[in-house]
């Protein structure tokens, strides 16, 4: 998939944002200078062979918690920042027509 | 609050001030600073003292970077989308600091969501360095930088991802310290690159940061990559004992021969660099050049902006406007969301989430995504082979003083690129990292930052103690440059 200006539009769309064509500029202009410089990693000998690093710490272990059943916020704490409410839930348009 | 916690806890203990006092104090020379540095995006106007126990922190007043939650204060993270968001719950770090006896005053302004380093993206307008308001005080912890600087009090807590503490406590002329990754719980830090993302500290002296951070840390179980390091002791553990220790620094970035056209006050960095080592040398530690690849060195940059914008673009997928935030317009789900992250997301965030999601995509992800993670692996191995024969990396903060705001003194050069992005090697391995003020150029403070392999803090805030008692840059206030 070439990065262009349709392509930008394209995945902001999926974002769920809206960009202005000097946003869209400014973008393709980034890009360019981020796709230039990704080849100093790519033409580093021997890259491919590389484990991906996800995690800082090589003892990292994931370990499962106890299965403890705690208290959850109340519905009013999480309902405090919303902007519309019907009754214990958040209201929202119609979703299913 | 031109002093250090243990000045001020003894100031407390004998009656000589109040804990009221000093959060009247901090309050009002808050509002000071809000006038000439936009610092803060909230102000506690109402914070009462407290109980003065043997606990150093007790009584004492402090600042929160916006992007940690507190309970029934404004959150925001400097950004539009979270612009009126209370959380029902605090951080832990913050929590774990609360319980200490000290007060928060204010919220810092933040570069949005922790993705800039300049102090230039809060969605409450630019924060200008207390040493010179035309110049500005690097990002993202940029409220946090100008205000410890500024004296409204002597620490305020930060996150650093890239060089987010780092760089502004250099461009301000104090000290800030990203402790090993997981040491402090990231449970309510607003996430921008999880696998990055460390909580830490600003304050004006290497004794406050242990101080401070030592109250903050801790294995949380609401953050799985926390670890537990109740052995540790920092503040206590402290010593100027450093004889025999042994540093380098990276031949590539910092001789000054390396460079094609080096700007005059980069040159001066340098030289004062240089002139530090001079005095770490004579503390016993043996400082040696060691050369690490140019392809490696080049690639530093890259990897912190493929890996930082593909994991913002998921972490801020949840910035919907339905259950927080302000509720967007249009007629359908999908439209209200847009136009609540159309409207609330700067255009900088908007570049980085595009961005982000095409080096996620499928068919990009081996040529961006993946290959700087393996680079991120190549860069840490690299360093990791040295610390087995180092104690720590030592290296020059940025390439000179604080730019102008109007970037008419910004240098763009490939070629000083690493010399600019280094510290992102201390993110990618998690690694210990303290920046300490070491000079002036031009009336304006510079650092120098020393970096260690994981778990060492210890080790790392020792070497920054003892170079700190050789410099006289302790607990500096800025004065501003006429």
């Amino acid at each position: 998939m070439e990065f262009n200006e349709s392509t930008i539009d394209k995945l902001a769309d999926l974002l769920m944002i809206g960009l202005t064509p000097e946003e869209n500029k400014m973008i393709l202009d980034e890009f360019a200078i981020i796709d230039k410089n990704i080849d100093k990693i790519n033409n580093i000998k021997g890259i491919e062979n590389i484990k991906p690093m996800t995690h800082c710490l090589d003892d990292f272990k994931c370990e499962l918690r106890e299965d403890i059943a705690e208290n959850s916020p109340s519905i009013d704490d999480l309902l405090a920042n919303c902007k519309k409410v019907d009754g214990r839930e958040v209201e929202v348009p119609k979703v299913v027509e | 609050m031109d002093k250090t916690i243990t000045e001020l806890h003894e100031e407390l203990k004998n009656n000589h001030v109040t804990s009221q006092a000093l959060v009247d104090e901090a309050i009002k020379k808050s509002h000071e600073v809000q006038e000439k540095c936009n610092a803060f995006v909230t102000i506690l106007d109402d914070a009462k003292g407290s109980d003065v126990t043997d606990d150093l922190l007790s009584g004492i007043p402090f600042g929160i970077k916006d992007n940690y939650s507190t309970k029934g204060i404004l959150s925001t993270g400097s950004s539009n989308t979270l612009k009126d968001y209370v959380p029902f719950f605090t951080a832990t770090a913050i929590e774990n600091l609360m319980s200490h006896g000290c007060i928060p005053v204010n919220k810092t302004c933040m570069d949005e969501f922790g993705m800039g380093g300049t102090g230039t993206t809060a969605h409450t307008g630019v924060q200008k360095n207390p040493w010179d308001p035309t110049r500005m005080t690097a990002g993202s912890s940029s409220g946090s930088a100008a205000a410890v600087a500024a004296g409204v009090y002597p620490f305020a807590t930060a996150s650093d991802s890239g060089d987010s503490i780092r760089k502004p406590a250099a461009y301000c002329g104090i000290v800030g310290y990203k402790p090993t990754y997981g040491m402090i719980s990231r449970y309510g830090l607003f996430a921008y690159v999880s696998s990055l993302d460390t909580c830490g500290v600003m304050t004006r002296s290497v004794t406050d940061a242990a101080i401070v951070v030592d109250a903050m840390k801790g294995i949380d179980p609401k953050d799985m990559t926390s670890w537990d390091s109740s052995d540790i002791h920092l503040y206590q553990d402290l010593t100027k004992e450093v004889s025999g220790k042994k540093l380098f620094y990276i031949k590539e970035i910092v001789d000054k021969n390396h460079y094609t056209n080096l700007p005059r006050e980069t040159e001066e960095h340098l030289d004062n660099f240089m002139k530090t080592i001079d005095i770490v040398r004579s503390l016993g530690i043996e400082v040696d050049e060691v050369s690490i690849d140019q392809d490696i060195l080049n690639a530093i940059a890259s990897t912190y902006v493929v890996l930082g914008c593909a994991e913002a673009t998921s972490n801020m997928s949840n910035l919907t406007g339905f259950s927080f935030g302000p509720r967007g317009e249009g007629n359908s789900f999908q439209e209200i969301m847009k136009d609540h992250r159309t409207k609330g997301f700067s255009s900088l965030i908007k570049r980085r989430f595009v961005i982000g999601s095409y080096v996620l995509q499928t068919v990009n992800q081996e040529r961006y995504f993946k290959n700087a993670q393996r680079a991120r692996r190549l860069i840490v191995d690299t360093i990791k082979e040295q610390f087995k024969k180092y104690d720590g990396l030592i290296m020059p903060v940025g390439t000179g003083v604080a730019p102008k705001l109007d970037n008419t003194d910004r240098v763009t050069d490939d070629e000083l690129t690493p010399l600019e992005e280094h510290l992102q090697i201390g993110n990618f391995g998690g690694f210990p990292s303290i920046t300490i003020p070491n000079g002036f150029i031009n009336n304006l403070p510079v650092g120098i930052n020393i970096t260690g392999n994981c778990y060492d803090d210890q080790n790392v805030l020792n070497i920054a103690y003892a170079l700190e008692s050789k410099m006289n840059y302790k607990n500096q206030i800025a004065k501003e440059v006429k």
